[in-house]
This record gives C-alpha cells, structure tokens and sequence, in this order.
C-alpha cells in the first residue's frame, strides 16, 4: 500500500507543513502560552504574601483566644502573615483607622479586622482594608476566628467537647472519583482542567490540520500541478499521502503539546495548588493519541474531498459548514459533558464516528471508561474510514480536474457514479 | 513496429460523448500529433492514455500489454494547463518530479544541474518557484517532464501560452528526444506547427478520429490535383473556370483544387499567358490546413471539454 510515490507525497507534506511559519508558530506558542500562564500564576501566589493584620476584639477575652488561635494556625506555617492583636472599643477603634490610613493605601497594613461584641448576636464581623473583597484572605482567615467564636458561645453552655467538634466544622464537599482499579480517591479540579484542555487542544489541531489540508488541495487544483501529479501517481494514491502527511504533522504537533502539558504538571517548577494538580494516566495519552490518528485520517478524508470539490478558498467555505458541524457538535458534547459526565448524548457520541474522536479522551478524564469502549471507538472509526475513504476519494478524484462554475451538491452527489 | 496503441477508447461525460471509439496507433520512434480544433477530445484521449481518466470502454496497448502504472514512469507529461508548486524551489521540484517517477538520488540531481546550467536557470536553483518569471517556470516544466528520461513524451498543447524562445526551446528538446529514439506525442490546434513537426497524425473532431496515418502519406493521397500558389497579379478569372473545383486563400499562398491531376501544366501555362507572375508554384501540395477543413469543416465555435 505504501509505495515510493506514496512515500514520496508524504515527504514533501511533511517538509511542506512542517517547516512552514504557521506550524512553528502555533507548535512553539502554545507550550510557551502554557508556560507563562502557569509561571505567571506561581509568581502572583508567592508575591501574595507578606499580609500584614490587625485583629481588633471588644473584649480582652476574646482577643487573646484570637491571638491563641491564629498563631498556631495552618497561616503561620506559610510565613507570609503577620497580625497585632488589640482590645478596643467603637471609638477607639474609628481612632486607629484613622491613625493608619495611610498605611493601608500604602499597603504597609494590608487591612483590620473588628469583632465586636454584637459577633455574639448575628456573627458579623468587620474588615476594613483598601481591598475588602480579597476572599482568599476572607477564606484564610475566616476559619480560625469562627472556631475561637464557636469555642467563646458554647463555652457558657453545657457541651459535649464532641458536640462543640461537630458544631465547629463547617460542610466540606471532597470530591472522591470512583475508579475500578485503584481505591476510591480523592479528585481535585484536576481532572476537570485536563478535560477541558484535551477537548480545546484536539478542536484547535483539527481545525488547523483540517484548514490547511483543504488550502492545500485547493492550491494544487487552482494552480494546476494537480494534474502534473497525476501523470505519475494515481488519484487516491496522492490523497492517502496528503492526508497521512498531514496526520503525521498534527500528530507531532499534537505530542509537543501534550508533552508541554505533562512536563507542566508534573514538575515541581510550577508548584501547582493540590486542588488543581492534573495527574495525567499514560493510557489517557496514548488512547488520545491512538483514537486522534485515526480520526484525523477520517476527517482529512472529508476535508481532502470538500478541498476538490472547489477550485478557490472562498467557495470552500461555503461548502465547509458540514464538517465544521462534526467538529462543533463533539466540541459542544464534550464540553457539556464535564457538567454531566453520564449524559447520554455524551455515552452515545463517544462511541460514534467523527465524534469520539473529542467526545472520547474528554470522557475519559472525567470518568472511568472500560477497555473495550476505548477499543469499540477506535473500531468504529477504522470502519468508518473503510465507509467514507472510497467515498472521499471517488470525489476527489472527478473534482481534482474539474474546474470553471462552483457545482451543486446534487452534481457531487453525481459523482459517484461516474466511471473515472 | 507500433509502439502504442490506443484501441477504441470511448468517454463520455454526463451526455456528451467527448471521445467516441478512437483507435491510432504511434508508431516507434515516431513524432505523433493528435490534431483538432478546442473541444474535439484530444485533452480527454490524453488524460486517457494517461490513466488519468480511466476510459468507459477500450484501452490503451503497450507493445501488446496494457498499460499501468509501469507506463506511467516512463512517460514524461506536460499537461495543457500547466503548474508548479510556488512555494517550493526549483531544484526541489525537480527532484520531487523525478522521485514520483521513481528516480532519485545522486544521478538524477546531477542531471537536473545539467539541465539547469543548459537553461541558464543554474543560479536559481535554490529560488522558489514564485520568484521566477514565467518563461522560466515553463522550462522548469519542461526540465521536469523529461528529467527521469522517459520513452514516451505526451505533450497536451505544449505551445500555448509559449513565448518564442520557449517555443524554440521546446521544439529543439522534441527533436532532441526524437534523435534519442523517444517517442513524442503531442496534441495541438496548431496545424502548421504539426505538419512541421510530426511524422505521424491522428485527426480527431467531435470526439471521432477522422484520418490518420503517416504525414506523408496522408498528405501525398490528398495533394494530387491540389496546388499552392504564391503569386503576384490578377488571378480572379480561375474563380469559375471549368479546370478549376475551388479555390482558396490562405493568405501568403492560395490553394487551388484542379478537376483532373493531369491539368496542372495546364493551369501553369494559363497564368504565365496571363501574365500572373508565379512566385511559388507547388504542384501536388496541399497544407495540414487545407486536409483538416476539407475533413472537419470550417471552424465553429467549440468549448473545451
């Protein structure tokens, strides 16, 4: 099957598409994209730090429990907090902001925190700071002060200490995903992040593989070397070396992406906050991969097949929304999915052609999938190809000569039986 | 000794029968022109012999196999509507060229840097195909047509578009060819360009193949009785006169069809007495022309097929 000429169309493909700007550009970009926003982000935390508070309570009492509490808390290990403690009243209190205001604006005093002692009736308490709406300091801080106000109003009560346990922890929703293999495990947003940056990498390559694959063709009919071609290789002969040409460049491109992403999560570089490590499975890539490969040689198909059909970019367009529509559709189902991973839209198009091809390795991220579903996939698509290549090349080969008015589908639909 | 022959080829499109049962055959060694106006089928019989379009009924003989993909490497093919790759480079294209073929490697880059200094093109072999003017991307095209040293040069109407050194070019490497003992088809409107060139024709119009064989022969079958005539004087009585069937003008010369073969000497005698002074008298002669309108007829309008 793989002869010289081929072989031979495949080089220049790959030579073609590997070295032009786009391909760099897009390929290098991205892991670079990657690389800024993840370093950005671990900068911005580190530079986060050193917050400077001042907690101020009504009632000596409570101050010191605040004080207790807040130095031996989880903060203080992280090094980038620092508090006063004061016991003041109202005006005081109006005096001391008044006295620091300046420090505020000017960041020395990132901001002050009043409990009064009306915390006790409707457990609102007071910051006043040039950024009151930093939550992830509210979240930080919030913590430890409700547990020295829980401890302060049941102490007059008769608890239990398991009572007063209870009474002191708020609702925490862990997510656990249950996988067969290993044990129930807690899941971050991991999993969720890699879903979603699989889905946007796979619509991204096959809309770019396919964009180019179309240019291509139809640069070969415009400019009329198509025929020069043909007088040494056969019509379907030079379609399966473009479209393997072009999967093999997608599919490079495709590992030094993914590569960028693995190399990502898991180097200790970019500490990435536990809640959104992405722990990524070897069998998660390789079935991407696998699954990838063999849906890009079915889209290239219809793309190779739109790109002969007309003779400029333009008309081509025109006669694209189909298989846009394929690309769409399992981007959307893929992205609806992660709202709800057991839809049965998205257990149906994860096994259909064209679909799987997204719909699939987003699944599985998010959910455990058996083997042979991912294998079931992959065989539909195989079969599918076997379905729409001949098809495909039928078409191409009447519309790789055809040039002049921009043909109806009905005549493309002709094709078909064409003796050619 | 036929070296290829096209036996009964037959295509139609939608309803258009573009190529109806054509049968020639090209003999070895031979230049061979597939002559006819736009839109009688020559490009479509050329794409068949090709294997490009793959014929509704007949086939295409090879010193008695049937031709395939073994043919097709050693053909060498210049299509009508030409084109190259503009991003690519010259030196590039040619060895892309030849590696279809199946030639590759150090012999055949040797060769295109041959041909390359021998077309002044040497020093852009690392240009790309865009930045040449367009006379010089014909001769890439002719480089890589006959770059993998075919036995069989088919060319579909290689002079249009041509300036006149191209055109020059061109004729010089079909010759070349021929003295090698390749064989050259080639397909043209051009009907002083075929009889200048081809040693063998087939004439093809609406599809059919009305005449063939060997220039010569064709030609010395249909010149008797016909003479061309370059003159200078009044010649206005022969329009009528009981020697003379037609007559017709051709601009530098005129076509006379006499009644008998044998009345030639006679029509001499009558323009000398008539004081025509006879510049060119060519008994016996008739142009490509001439036969093509007396088989197919005056030109009509034909779109390409």
């Amino acid at each position: 099957m793989f002869n010289y000429r081929i072989l031979g169309i495949i080089k220049r493909e790959l030579r073609e598409k590997l070295l032009s700007k786009s391909f760099i550009l897009t390929t290098v970009l991205f892991p670079v994209f990657l690389f800024v926003i993840v370093g950005i982000q671990a900068v911005l935390q580190m530079d986060e730090g050193a917050s400077k508070l001042t907690i101020i309570a009504e009632q000596k009492a409570l101050t010191d429990s605040l004080q207790a509490q807040l130095l031996r808390s989880d903060l203080m290990k992280e090094g980038k907090f620092t508090f006063d403690f004061f016991t003041m009243n109202r005006n005081e209190l109006r005096k001391y902001l008044d006295e620091n205001k300046k420090a505020m604006l000017d960041d020395k005093l990132t901001g002050v925190v009043f409990v009064p002692d009306t915390v006790f009736n409707n457990k609102i308490i007071q910051y006043f700071s040039k950024s009151p709406n930093n939550f992830t300091l509210s979240r930080k801080i919030e913590g430890p002060i409700n547990k020295v106000l829980i401890n302060a109003y049941f102490s007059s009560k008769a608890l239990s200490g398991e009572e007063l346990d209870f009474a002191r922890k708020g609702v925490d929703f862990s997510g656990f995903k249950v996988s067969k293999e290993e044990s129930i495990k807690e899941e971050g947003f991991g999993s969720l992040i890699l879903s979603y940056v699989f889905a946007f990498l796979l619509y991204i390559s096959l809309l770019m593989t396919g964009q180019l694959m179309l240019q291509s063709v139809i640069e070969e009919k415009a400019s009329r070397i198509v025929e020069v071609i043909l007088s040494s290789v056969s019509p379907n002969e030079m379609m399966t070396g473009k479209i393997i040409g072009s999967a093999i460049t997608a599919i490079i491109q495709m590992s030094i992406w993914l590569g960028a992403i693995i190399s990502v999560a898991s180097s200790a570089v970019f500490a990435l906050p536990p809640e959104i490590v992405v722990s990524i499975k070897p069998v998660q890539v390789i079935f991407l991969m696998v699954n990838f490969a063999v849906g890009l040689v079915l889209f290239l198909s219809l793309f190779g097949m739109v790109g002969s059909i007309f003779d400029n970019p333009q008309d081509a367009q025109s006669g694209m929304w189909p298989v846009m529509m394929l690309i769409m559709i399992p981007f959307f189902v893929a992205m609806a999915m992660m709202q709800n991973p057991n839809s049965p839209i998205g257990n149906i198009t994860a096994l259909l052609p064209f679909t799987s091809i997204m719909v699939m390795p987003v699944k599985m991220t998010i959910v455990e999938v058996p083997i042979w579903q991912l294998v079931l996939s992959i065989v539909v698509n195989i079969i599918a190809i076997f379905f729409v290549f001949p098809i495909a090349g039928k078409i191409y080969r009447v519309g790789i000569l055809r040039t002049g008015k921009k043909p109806k589908w009905s005549e493309v639909v002709k094709w078909l039986k064409y003796k050619y | 000794m036929y070296s290829l022959e096209v036996r009964n080829l037959t295509k139609t499109f939608e309803k258009v029968v573009a190529v109806d049962n054509a049968a020639f055959e090209v003999p070895d060694g031979s230049i061979f022109g597939l002559i006819g106006r736009n839109g009688a089928g020559k490009t479509t019989t050329i794409r068949m012999m090709m294997g490009i379009y793959l014929p509704d009924s007949g086939e295409v003989v090879l010193k008695g196999v049937k031709v395939g993909q073994e043919f097709k490497n050693r053909v060498g093919y210049l299509p009508e509507e030409r084109g190259l790759y503009k991003k690519m480079k010259v030196m590039d294209t040619l060895l892309y060229f030849a590696e279809l073929k199946g030639k590759n490697g150090r012999p055949i880059q040797m060769k295109a840097e041959e041909y390359l200094k021998r077309f002044d093109l040497y020093d852009r072999r690392l240009s790309k195909i865009e930045d040449l003017s367009k006379g010089n991307q014909q001769k890439i095209q002719f480089i890589g047509t006959i770059l993998h040293e075919p036995d069989f040069i088919i060319l579909d109407e290689p002079f249009s578009g041509l300036d006149p050194v191209n055109t020059n070019l061109l004729k010089d490497i079909i010759l070349e060819m021929k003295s090698k003992g390749k064989v050259i088809i080639f397909s043209t409107h051009l009907m002083d360009f075929a009889e200048r060139m081809c040693d063998h024709i087939a004439m093809i119009d609406h599809g059919k193949i009305i005449l063939k064989g060997s220039l010569n022969e064709i030609k010395k079958k249909h010149s008797q009785r016909n003479v061309s005539l370059s003159y200078d004087g009044d010649i206005s009585f022969l329009h009528g006169h009981p020697l003379v069937e037609k007559m017709a003008d051709y601009g530098n010369t005129t076509g006379i069809r006499l009644k008998e073969a044998n009345q030639t000497q006679l029509l001499l005698k009558m323009l000398v007495e008539r004081n025509v002074i006879v510049k060119k008298f060519d008994a016996n002669d008739i142009s490509l022309q001439e036969i093509f309108i007396e088989y197919a007829g005056k030109e009509e309008g034909g779109s390409n097929v």
